[in-house]
């Protein structure tokens, strides 16, 4: 007997016409649904140039079939979908490969391979693979059902708009239908194989390993011969018809994510967040930011469709662990109802909830939710489908500072940044004062050419405690002989923050004029201790025509040790820990350096559990250093939380900053948070200076 | 519905002061500055006025030079109309600035003049009312509400200790007006800078006579007698204060 079996075995030639009929709607549906997800997207306002069209498809196909950014901080999640996806994937490339023998290899070509060795290896591949499917689907129904750790569930810190009120329910029966379907997909196949088996027991389908030992089961118990033919024949309609139910419905339920999650992966910008756009020249009112769901970005949009729900924005943002009122998925999930149900499939369906066309976002977003962001990045770094929740925060943000709706404290140091240049309200006169107390001039770079221009930034400038970290820095760099200079009151504040919040308006002012007076300077290279002036100059004062060779301190620190221009004196032998500054890490990639600085002057550096990319935000970041508390009564600031988990890990000495905005939060947190006495804070300067001399 | 509001651009004090050499003035390189905070509550008032009116006209008035325009333009971005300055030279006092208003006012005839009760800079809380004598209207100071009738308002005057003073008076009316009677709304960087479409009219003002009073010195006041700096940080300060309790008590 060859190894082969026929596709529609007892089949009338009616039903095999009913058969490719079906095929036809469902494929139909499919394209219907796949035509309006792209029409919806197009609705979407502007377009961004998607370069680098190469490297995407790379990323995409590393992404997709390695499971990267699937398996990250969930290992195991990684691995079940890993199972699921080759699983799919496989039974999805065998249905192919038969249709392509049965409809045109062998039809016209005459070809027809699909039997003997071929078939039997066929059969092996898609039995074990369809095991993989069915591993991977019950492991997902476990972790759903009964280890439901936090990410999944859709507790919300923040009551949706009424007319979402419903969908947590609907996204848990969602999940559910989908997992569910997939099972059903996977058994009916399974049974299909093993009924077949049951009846005509052909002995080479010992290479279907799983179907045969059902099979062989079925026949132990005497289900055989033209009862279980019976049963492939009403099975073969079930898993046929219902696979081509599932095709059809995939631009509509959950399993949309197969194929946005990718093309959101592919036109992730590798920057979002450290360098966002500049205004369209001549902007009006009505073009600034995200208003209303067309105003979004095509990708935007399609970014919305791509959301799994998988929860791991939702466990990473500081914002949501410390009781603000956001969530970064709740923000996804309720932008993906208002477009879906103002311009998608669920709008073209008449499905509730709906939405007006051209919707306003702005009142089923409450603005409390998008003041809660820190713009940390966290979310955007650990999206497996390449979300960008900050560059979409920041546009909404944008609407809500162009209708003036903020805070009047936030208001309040916009207005003292636009008057006096800097958040502190201070003149500009006082911007160099800290220098006074060293024993020595620092140049002033506007008259003085200088080998490094030193970017101090308004925390570094004028608070008190900040101060001594400058003092050190400077002390540092005069004795490792490095030719410097400071902008002394020609500076004004870099503005990444006041970018952040949304003021766009204002931050191009202050790029243009720090662009302005910086050009007018002598210099090889800039440093600053701030990492989010770092940042602003680094990525994003190139749009105003500002581009120079940016460092962060801790690199130049590292290089003036590592070259020996600093030598360390004596080991410092304290047991430290350090935290990524978001601006410096997240945003820029930059772990290393510090790390490698402390090192260096013999510190033991113990990690705290969340580091590098996985760090928690102190809270400041996002111009959230200037507005007013929102977070809940009985929850930890993100710092109090943060200086827990340092302490948490035993009798540290130090908790080493590199931010001047940690200085002030971590120096306030360690008070607050009651764990005076136990840990102290060092700015990483402060440490380096102690071991120099 | 139009409505004619005075503004001014104010210096704003560091905490380092340098005076002129004649020493009736401070030394502009020690000065920042800024919209009188007053007057963006009056023209945040005005506004939402004539929005209430669904037809209208704000139109902010300063008297001054080019420099004045930049608080001008934070009116305007905040959505007043049009601007119209009066161009002068030097340094004004507040009768001579009224006279400057009021014929500005008279040529405009607005439903309502508003003014802050006070600009932060010389802080004579003079020029409203100078200006309401100068044109004979009625006035009302530091007003925290306005509810606009038919030829009359009722408005709310701050009065000492907490108390409200409601007054009902005809329109027009000069009316200034008091911080906190709403929040102003934010002007972005980007509608200020739009601003600069709209139109500011410049005219040469007339005879604005003698000035009513003269600046004949300008300095720091001595630190009084009997005040003692403490020194140090907080464990020594609070020793000292200790000490110093001990020695007055005992």
């Amino acid at each position: 007997m060859t190894a082969t079996r026929d596709t529609f075995a007892g089949l009338e030639t009616w039903q095999i016409v009913l058969w490719y009929s079906l095929i036809v709607l469902s494929v139909a549906i499919f394209v219907y649904g796949c035509a309006r997800l792209f029409l919806k997207y197009r609705r979407g306002r502007g377009h961004e140039k998607i370069g680098n069209r190469r490297e995407r498809a790379i990323r995409v196909g590393k992404v997709v079939f390695t499971h990267a950014w699937i398996r990250r901080r969930d290992p195991m999640a990684g691995l079940g979908h890993l199972l699921v996806f080759y699983g799919f994937m496989v039974l999805f490339a065998g249905t192919a490969i038969l249709a392509f023998q049965d409809d045109f290899a062998n039809p016209v070509l005459s070809f027809d391979f699909w039997h003997g060795w071929f078939y039997k290896f066929y059969s092996l591949f898609l039995d074990l693979f369809g095991a993989a499917l069915v591993v991977g689907l019950t492991y997902f129904a476990v972790k759903r059902g009964i280890l439901r750790p936090f990410r999944l569930r859709y507790w919300r810190p923040v009551e949706p708009a009424d007319a979402l009120k419903p969908m947590p329910r609907r996204y848990e029966a969602g999940d559910w239908i989908f997992l569910g379907s997939l099972f059903f997909l996977a058994l009916t196949g399974f049974l299909l194989e093993s009924f077949r088996i049951a009846a005509d027991n052909p002995s080479f389908e010992v290479w279907a390993p799983v179907g045969w030992a059902i099979g062989q089961g079925f026949r132990a118990i005497g289900f055989e011969d033209g009862a279980a033919a019976d049963a492939r024949a009403v099975d073969w309609w079930v898993h046929g018809v219902f696979a081509l139910f599932w095709v059809s419905s995939i631009p509509f339920t959950k399993a949309v994510h197969m194929l946005a999650g990718p093309a959101g992966v592919a036109v992730k910008d590798d920057r979002a967040g450290n360098r966002l756009a500049p205004l369209p020249a001549g902007a009006k009112a009505a073009d600034v930011g995200y208003a209303f769901i067309d105003s979004l970005l095509p990708k935007h949009l399609l970014d919305l469709d791509a959301c799994t729900k998988c929860g791991k924005c939702h466990a990473a943002c500081p914002a949501t662990a410390t009781g603000y009122p956001l969530s970064p998925r709740d923000l996804v999930l309720d932008l993906r109802e208002v477009a879906e149900g103002s311009m998608g499939n669920r709008a073209a369906l008449g499905i509730a909830p709906e939405f007006p066309d051209h919707a306003q976002i702005l009142g089923t977003i409450k603005p409390e939710t998008l003041w809660s962001c820190m713009q940390c990045m966290a979310c955007v770094e650990i999206c497996p489908v390449g979300i960008e929740h900050v560059p979409i925060i920041n546009q909404m943000r944008r609407a809500l500072v162009e209708k003036g709706d903020m805070d009047n404290q936030l208001q309040q140091t916009l207005e003292t940044i636009y008057t006096s240049g800097n958040s502190f309200g201070e003149t500009s006169r006082k911007r160099g004062r800290w220098t006074r107390e060293l024993d020595f001039d620092v140049k002033d770079i506007r008259t003085s050419p200088a080998e490094m221009l030193w970017f101090v930034g308004d925390y570094a400038s004028f608070d008190p405690r900040n101060q001594k970290a400058s003092q050190s820095l400077a002390r540092i760099l005069r004795r490792a002989g490095v030719d410097f200079g400071i902008l002394y009151g020609g500076e004004k504040t870099a503005g990444n923050d006041v970018r952040r919040v949304g003021e766009e308006g204002l931050y191009a002012d202050l790029a243009e004029e720090n662009v302005a007076t910086i050009s007018g300077c002598s210099f090889d290279r800039i440093v600053t201790s701030d990492p989010h002036s770092f940042n602003t100059l680094k990525n994003e004062y190139p749009q105003f025509g500002g581009e120079w060779d940016v460092m962060h301190h801790s690199q130049l620190l590292l290089e003036l040790i590592e070259s020996g221009r600093l030598r360390v004196k004596k080991g410092l032998g304290y047991r430290v820990t350090y935290h990524d500054p978001c601006a410096l890490g997240r945003y820029n990639g930059v772990y290393d350096p510090p790390r490698q600085v402390l090192e260096a002057l013999g510190a033991e550096l113990v990690e705290m559990p969340r580091n590098r990319d996985n760090s928690l935000c102190c809270g400041a970041g996002g111009g959230r250093i200037w507005m007013k508390e929102l977070k809940g009564d009985d929850s930890p600031r993100p710092s109090e939380l943060r200086i827990d988990e340092a302490v948490g890990l035993g009798s540290i000495d130090y908790f080493v900053v590199a931010c001047p905005k940690d200085v002030t939060m971590y120096e306030d947190a360690i008070k607050t948070s009651g764990h005076q006495g136990e840990i102290e804070l060092r700015e990483l300067s402060e440490l380096v200076w102690e071991s120099i001399t | 519905m139009k409505v004619l509001v005075c503004v001014k651009q104010v210096a704003v004090l560091g905490d380092e002061v340098e005076f002129t050499d004649d020493e009736r003035d401070v030394d502009p390189d020690y000065l920042d500055f800024a919209l009188n905070e007053w007057d963006s509550y009056a023209t945040e008032e005005a506004l939402r006025l004539v929005e209430a009116a669904g037809s209208g006209e704000v139109v902010v008035v300063s008297v001054g030079d080019e420099d004045m325009e930049d608080g001008m333009r934070r009116c305007l971005a905040m959505g007043a109309d049009r601007g119209i300055r009066v161009e002068a030279e030097g340094r004004l006092d507040p009768i001579q600035v009224a006279r400057a208003l009021a014929e500005v006012v008279q040529s405009e005839s607005p439903d309502l003049v508003f003014a802050g009760v006070q600009s932060s800079d010389s802080v004579q809380a003079a020029t409203g009312n100078a200006l309401a004598g100068l044109l004979d209207l009625p006035s009302v100071a530091v007003v925290t509400k306005i509810d606009l009738g038919d030829g009359k308002a009722t408005v709310n005057r701050e009065l000492e200790g907490g108390l409200v003073d409601v007054v009902e008076v005809d329109t027009p009316a000069v009316i200034t007006i008091q911080t906190g009677i709403n929040e102003p709304r934010y002007a972005t960087l980007r509608a200020i800078k739009q601003a600069e479409e709209k139109e500011i009219d410049m005219r040469q003002a007339g005879d604005l006579g003698e000035p009513g009073s003269r600046v004949r010195k300008m300095f720091v006041p001595p630190k009084g007698e009997g005040a003692e700096m403490l020194d140090g940080g907080a464990a020594e300060v609070a020793q000292r204060i200790k000490e110093i309790v001990q020695e007055k008590t005992a």
